[in-house]
């Protein structure tokens, strides 16, 4: 059963380190192309529907240097990462690129992508508490429509984006369910694996990635749950990475037993809701039923109670903070939940996260000194 | 019972042998830290002071930037906890450290019991650092041993910026093109240190007493800078530089006694 578990891991680690290669794959099986997706929210059952496959652009782990041209030093390392992505041509294979801009250096990149692929953008509304916000949404949407079936040749039905809709909010719920179970077995699934799990997510077919989750829960689940010596943590950011920072939480026994990561977690809490509506609609509401994510406005500062709800419901022991350098959208989310945390005596520590590190010392002295305070 | 504390930072290595859990028989600072001659010579010092080696130890436990290459070590802890403990055994009043080293500023809150509250540490930035006043050091042609003398002779402190070792160094530059005192600037320099850390020190939140621990705590015009930019009582640790390890030898005493508790 553990060769099993390590063989279904192996092939996520595998999608997970090369997407490069599910590209090819994919282009390769069914004829159609790949369209980018970049953070942090998009419509991807759109393009689901037309057959291509939606791939996740969060960056890499290379050494900037053409991206300086382009970018100020204060931009954030997703960022710097896609835009040296682009320069080196490794978005040229791309169909197209669907772009959000909910923060001020996404919409700065929209305007100067260096690619070849042609950019879809489309905008998500400040105002989440208005049905014309949804109304607008919508048809930012039908307009996102009409550019990918320009692009792709695919007429987009109803029927097909239903279908679409189907299979992302298995693949969400599939996902929840995996973040719960992983949370049981820490001595099975390691912090980087968890990871490798999600972030094949953003590489493969939904509906096949799916099939692999669910192969991979019957596996662990068929095995008993050991007891935990070590120490429980929820994490938040809008990533962890580079896979050296995933590695001292594993070595320091820091179980990370839920996430409101923006690249894994945030982009599975959210299901597209049932109903008779038309389905562009029902993709619309999905903005204003976000919670919890900085670039969503929440007048009601939310996110530090279901930060510590999380916290309550997996018993962790602490929320560490994964900083994305320069981004200044999660550093203004910091001070609130960070006082909600004082006064309600939950342990928390900030890290701070950029993915062309590759060094971490000062993150390892962190969090060792966190695991040893708890 | 010997218990040893060894902290190899990223500029020095110190040791410290206690017995009993109490007393200290042994200590050595050596400026050389991770990755050089440094901790195998505060062995060495320790050995010729006081005949004890690693293998005399009933347990060794290490800290610091290079804690993690040492074989003799049987447990590493950070830093951070080392820092902690040192402190709040020659201080049982402390609430609020201040730690300033070679590469890290780091302030510490500790509960009245000595347990850690919250801490943070400075990005990836020398500014603020024992670096720092190094660099500065070089650019003065002042001693670092002899620029807490200056700083006490500074009548009008300058403006030196606490953001980024270079800008400043150019600023201390330009400050001696000007004509600037070195009292004045070396003060200044202090100053843009006690900035750095006192902003640290603000994100945990200051409570009495404020200690201040680390190699920079030698230098009597930071803490003096320090001092005033809190505005209020700041005391240094006796021997500064050794407070991490000797948090460490204390560290190691308490896993003797748990793991003789649990035998």
């Amino acid at each position: 059963m553990e060769q099993n578990i390590n063989a279904l891991l192996e092939q996520f680690r595998a999608v997970a380190a090369n997407p490069k290669k599910a590209m090819e794959d994919y282009i390769a099986e069914t004829g159609k192309g790949v369209i980018g997706i970049m953070p942090l929210y998009a419509p991807e059952e759109l393009v689901h529907a037309t057959g291509f496959l939606p791939m996740g652009l969060w960056g890499g782990n290379r050494s900037i240097s053409k991206a300086r041209t382009y970018l100020p030093p204060f931009a954030c390392s997703i960022m710097q990462q896609v835009m040296e992505l682009e320069c080196d041509g490794a978005y040229d294979d791309l169909s197209a690129v669907v772009f959000s801009v909910p923060c001020d250096t996404l919409k700065c990149m929209s305007q100067k992508w260096k690619g070849t692929a042609p950019v879809l953008v489309f905008t998500h509304p400040q105002n989440r508490g208005l049905e014309s916000a949804n109304r607008f949404l919508e048809h930012e949407y039908a307009v996102l429509q009409e550019k990918l079936e320009a692009i792709t040749g695919v007429k987009i039905t109803n029927a097909a984006l239903e279908n679409s809709i189907q299979i992302y909010n298995e693949n969400r719920a599939v996902m929840r369910e995996f973040s719960h179970v992983a949370a049981q077995y820490p001595q099975v699934i390691s912090n980087k694996d968890r990871h490798a799990v999600f972030k094949a997510r953003m590489f493969m077919e939904k509906s096949r990635h799916t099939t692999l989750v669910k192969e991979l829960l019957a596996a662990i689940k068929a095995t008993e749950p050991q007891p935990w010596t070590g120490k429980r943590v929820v994490v938040t950011g809008i990533l962890l990475e580079p896979d050296g920072l995933l590695d001292i939480f594993d070595e320091l026994g820091l179980a990370i037993v839920a996430d409101d990561l923006a690249q894994e977690s945030r982009q599975v809490r959210v299901d597209v809701p049932e109903g008779n509506e038309a389905p562009l609609y029902r993709l619309a509401r999905v903005w204003q039923n976000m919670y919890g994510c900085c670039v969503a406005t929440d007048t009601k500062k939310q996110r530090g109670p279901m930060l510590m709800d999380m916290v309550r419901k997996t018993e962790a022991d602490a929320v560490v903070v994964a900083m994305m350098k320069f981004c200044d959208p999660e550093e203004w989310d910091y001070p609130i939940y960070y006082r909600q945390f004082e006064e309600k005596g939950i342990r928390s520590l900030m890290i701070e996260v950029d993915q062309e590190a590759t060094a971490f010392e000062q993150a390892r002295t962190r969090l060792q000194s966190l695991a040893e305070t708890l | 019972m010997y218990t040893m504390g060894i902290d190899v930072g990223s500029s020095s290595s110190k040791v410290v042998v206690l017995q009993d859990g109490v007393q200290v028989v042994a200590q050595a600072v050596v400026q050389a830290g991770t990755g050089s001659s440094g901790p195998g010579r505060a062995l060495e010092q320790v050995r010729q002071f006081s005949g004890l080696t690693p293998e005399d130890m009933d347990f060794v436990l290490a800290t610091g930037y290079g804690r993690t290459t040492l074989p003799m070590a049987q447990k590493q802890m950070s830093e951070i906890t080392c820092h902690a403990k040192g402190v709040f055994f020659q201080e049982p009043s402390a609430r609020t450290i201040i730690d300033i080293g070679g590469q890290d500023v780091k302030a510490i809150s500790l509960d009245d019991r000595g347990n850690i509250r919250q801490f943070y540490m400075n990005d990836k930035c020398a500014a603020g650092t024992g670096r720092f006043l190094e660099v500065m050091s070089r650019v003065l042609e002042v001693d670092l041993e002899e620029m807490a003398s200056y700083h006490f002779r500074s009548q009008s402190p300058a403006s030196v910026s606490s953001t980024c070792t270079v800008f400043a160094e150019s600023e201390v530059i330009s400050l001696l093109s000007k004509g600037t005192p070195k009292e004045d600037i070396i003060a200044g320099v202090h100053f843009s240190v006690a900035a750095k850390a006192c902003a640290l020190a603000q994100r945990v939140g200051v409570r009495s007493e404020v200690v201040m621990c680390g190699g920079v705590a030698q230098n009597s015009g930071v803490a003096d800078a320090i001092q005033r930019e809190l505005g209020q009582r700041l005391l240094v640790t006796h021997d500064p530089q050794l407070t991490g390890a000797l948090g460490a030898a204390l560290l190691a005493y308490e896993e003797i006694m748990r793991k003789g508790k649990s035998a």
